[in-house]
């Protein structure tokens, strides 16, 4: 018992660790809900609401990705508050305007910066996701899990272009 | 119910990110700069942990697979290159 609450109290776990953990969830995901572990589709979902108030005949907001409290909607919250209690079981939740030391060497402390690039890179990230049908969650993991090709062609895609905009944003510091 | 479940399921999802330290940065990042290799290890540990427990229970009988992300070749390969800039730019 003491060594469970030790583990659950460290801020990091070996990835081995945290995947079996993922994984499991994985089982269960198919077992019980017999569904898909994606988080993008969720935005999506909310998006199609101020997509349709703007645009009522979009194709994609109506048939693709139509609004609503859906499945993936639900999972988001879950997944924000997840994220929130494994913070607050290793005392490192805090409210931080800037998140990354490694950023703030690289890039210089101006936290407009950061948020910018969050901005800009948040919706290349949804479009991106839009496009191939699932996020890193959706369609890598989950679609990797169930053996989906479309998955792996994501994975190599991901890799090979992200390989190559860190090599062009961190240059020589590569 | 299937709120709840799916509620349930994302809070471990959201814990699992969290601790295996993808919620940071530079984990993120450092995947992508070739230094530190955690988000493929976790990624790789969940699919075959996932794997060796839906394709027994596939095979007895007892589970069927969910509709899987649709394959449209060039699609997911751009969607995929598209999708790596904004991942190494922001480190989400």
């Amino acid at each position: 018992m003491n060594w469970l609450m030790k583990q659950l109290r460290k801020e990091e776990w070996s990835p081995y660790a945290a995947g079996v953990l993922l994984g499991i969830v994985g089982i269960l995901t198919v077992v019980l809900a017999h569904a898909l572990l994606g988080s993008s589709g969720g935005f999506e979902n909310l998006a199609a609401y101020i997509g349709k108030a703007i645009n009522p005949a979009n194709t994609y907001f109506n048939y693709v990705m139509p609004a609503g409290i859906t499945y993936p909607v639900v999972l988001l919250v879950g997944i924000f508050f997840g994220g929130m209690l494994g913070a607050l079981s290793s005392g490192t939740f805090k409210f931080r305007t800037m998140d990354s030391e490694q950023w703030k060497t690289a890039f210089g402390k101006q936290t407009w910066k950061r948020w910018l690039v969050l901005f800009v890179g948040g919706m290349i990230v949804e479009y991106a996701a839009g496009i191939a049908g699932g996020c890193t969650s959706g369609l890598a993991i989950s679609g990797g899990m169930l053996l989906a090709p479309a998955a792996f062609l994501f994975i190599a895609g991901m890799f090979a272009s992200g390989i190559i905009t860190a090599l062009v944003v961190y240059g020589k510091k590569f | 119910m299937t709120y709840i479940i799916a509620l349930i399921l994302g809070v471990a999802f959201g814990f699992s990110l969290n601790k295996a330290g993808l919620t940071k940065y530079h984990k993120v990042v450092n995947q992508f700069r070739l230094t530190d290799m955690a988000v493929l290890k976790f990624m790789m540990t969940a699919l075959v942990v996932t794997m060796l427990g839906v394709y027994p229970l596939r095979a007895l009988g007892i589970i069927t697979f969910p509709t899987v992300p649709a394959t449209y070749i060039v699609g997911n390969l751009a969607g995929g290159l598209l999708f790596g800039v904004g991942m190494a730019l922001t480190g989400t």
